[in-house]
């Protein structure tokens, strides 16, 4: 206890006394206890199985391997091609799927009557299951029979293969992520609209500004923290991008939609090599780190942290 | 004044199609549910797979099979359990560690913060293992906290807090130290009460989250008189033969609460700052 | 405020629900003559309210055991039910008996997951050999099948007609046609149909494709590995199975068949044929009663005029760690017996695995499903038993997927050379 003690008085910031520290822990402590047990040990965890070669079915006969994971990890050529799929996906659905939000958020929120229909119908897709939307768009896009084919062949374009070829199924697969996704951001976005305090809208009104003026001195501003937020955490959630594939072409067709965490849940449970996989999680989880960092560098002016 | 009009119009034209783009499969979902399952891939090439069966005598019959064959409302009962524990307890536990962060000063603020974000990055699917090992150790296996203590603190919402709350204006909170109040009683008294949308949104991505939450569920429960609707979904939909009318009634009945729940949350939601007008900086 | 009071009332209610849901049903203290039985399927599924009724009986026909059973339902292949294991096992609180899926036997078996049964099981010989080959490894019988599977190919008889088919001359189990014949009855409907007219599962990138699948290369003479299973090159790349993958990749590019099939394109008459299992059936019977179909074997190698077709499905086993093999071994034999198997069959409409059960079962079904049970108990063979199953399966299935799309790998060899290698490194791999 001593130690910690001095730990906590020998650096220099003068102003926290102990009464603050104790009071802000006490906030934090149920969050902290849930996060660490579930989340934070978790992952402790997946650092020491990476140096390991945990076989699912026989956890008693783990052994320490040192880095051999990490090694092999390096040359694995399917690794390598679900980073470049991933890094495909990231950069086009960060633009496509924020600026929807936004824009469906400044839709609503400017919305004078029967908003909730908006509202409900912008957010169904992040509610429906994933089973009933993947099956849909399964059978729109179907090449032979689906809607969205038919639709096209009326303006002259041929019939196109969608999810079933290798170079067109990653980009349905954003289209479709984004407009799922959308509704979720848009909530949050309409969250940060309805906590702009319209005393500020006044103000600028009183000194004329007009509508264009006052979305561009008043609502951007102001929605910056909650805008770099949902970067953030889009960003996060796109790297994290499973599901999509797994429901919709299982990663292929010739892998050409295999992401990385698919790749690491594949090879933890189905191939059952968790220390393998385990060592995916990890190098993985720092490269999101690292791109979040940079991320949130290259947007700037983050004064939260 | 002319072309005011027409523009207003087109809004209105654009602002249907894009509502019809974002509906289209929910429309899909319940029509469905209301026609035998031969008809739903009949339909498939024409407008009529947006159109419930012509025979209203048809319209249940997927309903009734699926009611015959799960009992649903203990399902829903459990599920609506679930979500409500983790929606309460996330908005308390998240809106805690978030007034803490936003407004007051510790050690390690900077790294705790980090660390949350960075946890962000793990993906959730890879450490079921260690966290059913955790949940033994704890010895809540086969309880309700199993299934909600893990879904009550989220990092994220954690930042959505810390954000919201940043916004709050400090003067209000400074008038209220001045007359008296501790730092416990500015939180519930002032902070939560003024981030309703927070609050709200919040609230409605937890419930949504633990409602379909099914293979953690699955894991820590053995009693299957304890098992949340998900269940009854992924085994209606992954028992061959699969009947498609019948996967779309029990997602119907699956979907609704979410909207439900959505449709009074979002009340709350505009009745933040904005309209309030309470909020200054 | 109003938003507490809601939270409030809310708090109120959960507290009353704790209460509720806490009925404490801790009494049955572990007692050793209690046989705890995990199945991966539901109890309002009709397999798991036969496998309930089966306990019961179990229980009431002696006095020495007391055997229960919990329902644990598998999400799509098995995950859930698999993750409900995987926890388990690492835990230490496995069950005494287990439901596994076929292909698991081996990873199971050599995990000492489960332990063999060979002593417990009674009266093998009525018992397809089939199932037997599914639940060995290591020359021990490790899980015993409760039920089969098998695939043929359904044909719409209106459509063949149509296309000029003569219908009562259609292959059967003893006399099959070959990969000349069933292509010529292809050519003849796709010349009639100007579109594909089968469809063989190729979206399907699942188990299937290797469960599916091999019975074309087992009956060209070709095998995945060799009997030892140690090495797949020379075996997976060998002229046989580039004869079997040649005849599955002209199916697509004679537009025969097709990688995106119409979802139900069968049930809804788009197909005159379909690849697929006892299941379709139940769908057809119940919910497309228009389609007027009967059932075809597989076709057999032109070179061998060997009919082989596809078998598996879940299995019990007895856990490594149960503290009682006598009594899990007499559940296990309990419930893989006659009668217990016809119950389960029947109710879940599945083929039988035992010829006894065969016999009765042939009686009382429709002619299709007298098809599959035939060509099931005079043709089926087992998919290999591996411990990496999983990769050897996923190996195969790409190998299939391949195969199909010709434009973007066209050398066929080499891409038999690439997965041969693949294979082989799986089977070697230590775990």
């Amino acid at each position: 206890m001593n130690t910690v003690k001095q730990l906590f008085v020998r650096k220099k910031v003068p102003h926290i006394n102990v009464k603050d520290n104790l009071t802000a822990y006490l906030f934090l402590a149920p969050s902290l206890i849930i996060l660490g047990l579930f989340l934070f040990y978790p992952a402790l965890m997946s650092l020491y199985y990476s140096l390991t070669d945990y076989y699912l079915l026989t956890p008693q006969l783990t052994e320490f391997i040192g880095l051999d994971n990490f090694k092999n990890l390096l040359s694995d050529p399917l690794m390598r091609k679900s980073l470049m799929n991933i890094f495909k996906f990231v950069i086009l659905i960060l633009p496509i799927q924020v600026g929807t939000a936004l824009g469906l958020a400044l839709l609503v929120n400017n919305q004078r009557k029967s908003t909730i229909i908006y509202k409900v119908a912008y957010f169904s897709p992040v509610v429906m299951s994933l089973a009933v939307i993947s099956i849909l768009w399964l059978y729109l896009l179907n090449p032979s029979s689906g809607l969205i084919n038919e639709v096209l062949s009326n303006f002259g374009i041929s019939a196109q293969p969608f999810l079933t070829s290798p170079t067109q199924a990653m980009y349905v697969i954003v289209v479709i992520s984004a407009w799922q996704g959308a509704g979720n951001q848009m909530l949050i976005f309409l969250a940060g609209l309805q906590n702009i305090p319209s005393s500020i809208y006044e103000a600028a009104r009183i000194d004329g500004a007009g509508r264009g003026r006052q979305f561009w001195n008043v609502t951007l501003p102001m929605l910056k923290p909650t805008s770099l937020m949902i970067l953030t955490t889009t960003l996060i959630d796109a790297f994290k991008l499973i599901i999509q594939p797994m429901v919709m072409t299982q990663g292929g067709p010739l892998n050409s939609t295999m992401t990385p965490v698919y790749y690491i849940y594949r090879t933890g449970f189905t191939d059952r090599q968790l220390g393998f996989a385990s060592a995916m999680t990890v190098l993985y989880g720092g490269l999101i780190i690292v791109f979040t960092v940079l991320q949130r560098k290259f947007v700037g002016g983050d004064t939260n942290e | 004044m002319n072309s005011n009009k027409t523009t207003r119009v087109l809004f209105h034209i654009l602002s249907i199609l894009l509502v019809i783009l974002f509906i289209f499969p929910l429309i899909w979902m319940i029509v469905s549910s209301l026609k035998p399952e031969a008809e739903v891939y009949d339909n498939m090439g024409s407008l009529q797979a947006f159109l419930p069966s012509n025979h209203i005598s048809e319209w249940f019959g997927a309903y009734e099979s699926v009611f015959s064959r799960f009992s649903i409302f203990r399902y829903i009962l459990n599920s609506v359990f679930y979500a409500f524990s983790v929606t309460i307890g996330s908005i308390i536990v998240n809106s805690l560690a978030g007034y803490a962060f936003a407004v007051l000063n510790f050690r390690f603020k900077k790294l705790l913060f980090g660390l949350m974000i960075g946890l962000l990055a793990i993906p959730g699917e890879t450490i079921l293992i260690t966290k059913f090992v955790v949940t033994q150790k704890l010895g809540i296996l086969d309880t309700p906290l199993a299934v909600i203590l893990p879904l009550m603190a989220t990092p994220l919402y954690i930042y959505m807090f810390t954000i919201f709350f940043r916004a709050i204006s400090t003067e209000l909170q400074e008038s209220a130290v001045l007359d008296g109040a501790n730092k416990f009683q500015i939180y519930w008294k002032i902070m939560l009460p003024m981030s309703k949308p927070a609050v709200a949104t919040v609230g409605t991505l937890s419930f949504i989250m633990s409602w379909n939450d099914y293979i953690w569920p699955l894991m820590v429960l053995t009693n299957a008189d304890r098992y949340p609707l998900q269940v009854a979904i992924t085994n209606i939909n992954n028992t061959e033969p699969v009947y498609i009318n019948q996967v779309m009634a029990i997602l119907t009945l699956s979907t609704i609460p979410l909207i439900l729940i959505y449709v009074f949350f979002q009340k709350y939601l505009v009745q933040g700052l904005g309209a309030s007008g309470t909020g200054e900086k | 405020m109003k938003l507490k009071k809601v939270i409030a009332v809310l708090g109120i209610f959960i507290v009353f629900l704790v209460g509720c849901g806490n009925n404490d049903d801790s009494e049955n203290a572990a007692n050793d003559q209690t046989i705890s039985v995990w199945v991966h399927v539901s109890r309002e599924e009709p397999e798991g309210q036969a496998m309930e009724e089966s306990i019961e009986r179990f229980n009431e026909s002696q006095d020495d055991y007391t055997a229960e059973i919990q329902f644990i339902p598998r999400s799509g292949s098995g995950g859930g039910y698999e993750d409900v294991i995987n926890a388990a096992l690492t835990t230490d609180t496995l069950p005494d008996v287990l439901t596994v899926d076929g292909p698991n036997t081996a990873a199971y078996a050599q995990s000492e997951i489960l332990q063999p049964i060979d002593q417990y099981v009674s009266d093998k010989d009525d018992v397809l050999p089939s199932i037997i080959e599914q639940g060995m490894y290591d020359d021990q019988l490790y899980s015993m099948g409760y039920s089969e599977s098998g695939i043929g190919f359904y044909y719409n008889i209106d459509m063949l007609e149509q296309a000029g088919i003569d219908t009562d001359a259609l292959p059967t189990v003893d006399e099959p046609w070959d990969w000349d014949e069933f292509n010529h009855m292809l050519e003849t409907l796709h010349d009639h149909y100007k579109k594909p007219i089968l469809d063989m599962g190729f979206d399907d990138q699942s188990e299937f494709l290797l469960y599916a699948y091999t019975p074309f290369l087992w009956s060209n003479g070709g095998e995945i590995t060799n009997e030892e299973q140690t090495e797949a090159v020379g075996y997976f790349n060998s002229e046989e199975s580039h004869e079997t993958f040649s005849f599955i990749r002209q199916l697509v590019e004679n537009d025969y068949s097709t990688i995106s099939p119409v979802e139900y394109g069968f049930h809804t008459g788009e197909y005159a044929l379909l690849m697929s299992g006892s299941w379709t059936m139940q769908e057809l019977d119940e919910e497309y009663q228009d389609i007027n179909y009967g059932i075809m074997p597989y076709p057999v190698s032109s070179n061998t005029h060997e009919l082989v077709s596809p078998t598996g499905s879940w299995a019990y086993g007895m856990s490594g760690t149960t503290s009682n093999p006598e009594g899990a071994g007499a559940v296990i034999d309990f419930l893989t017996q006659e009668e217990q198997m016809y119950q389960v069959s029947m109710a879940n409409s599945v083929l039988p695995a035992r010829y006894s059960v065969a016999e009765r079962m042939v009686e009382e079904v429709s002619e299709p499903m007298q098809l599959l049970i035939e060509q099931n108990t005079k043709t089926g063979r087992a998919r290999p038993s591996i411990v990496n199953y999983p990769q050897v399966s996923r190996a195969f299935q790409e190998t299939v997927t391949e195969t199909t799309y010709y434009d973007y790998s066209p050398d066929l060899q080499e891409i038999l050379d690439t997965k041969a290698q693949e294979i082989e490194v799986y089977l070697n791999q230590e775990n």
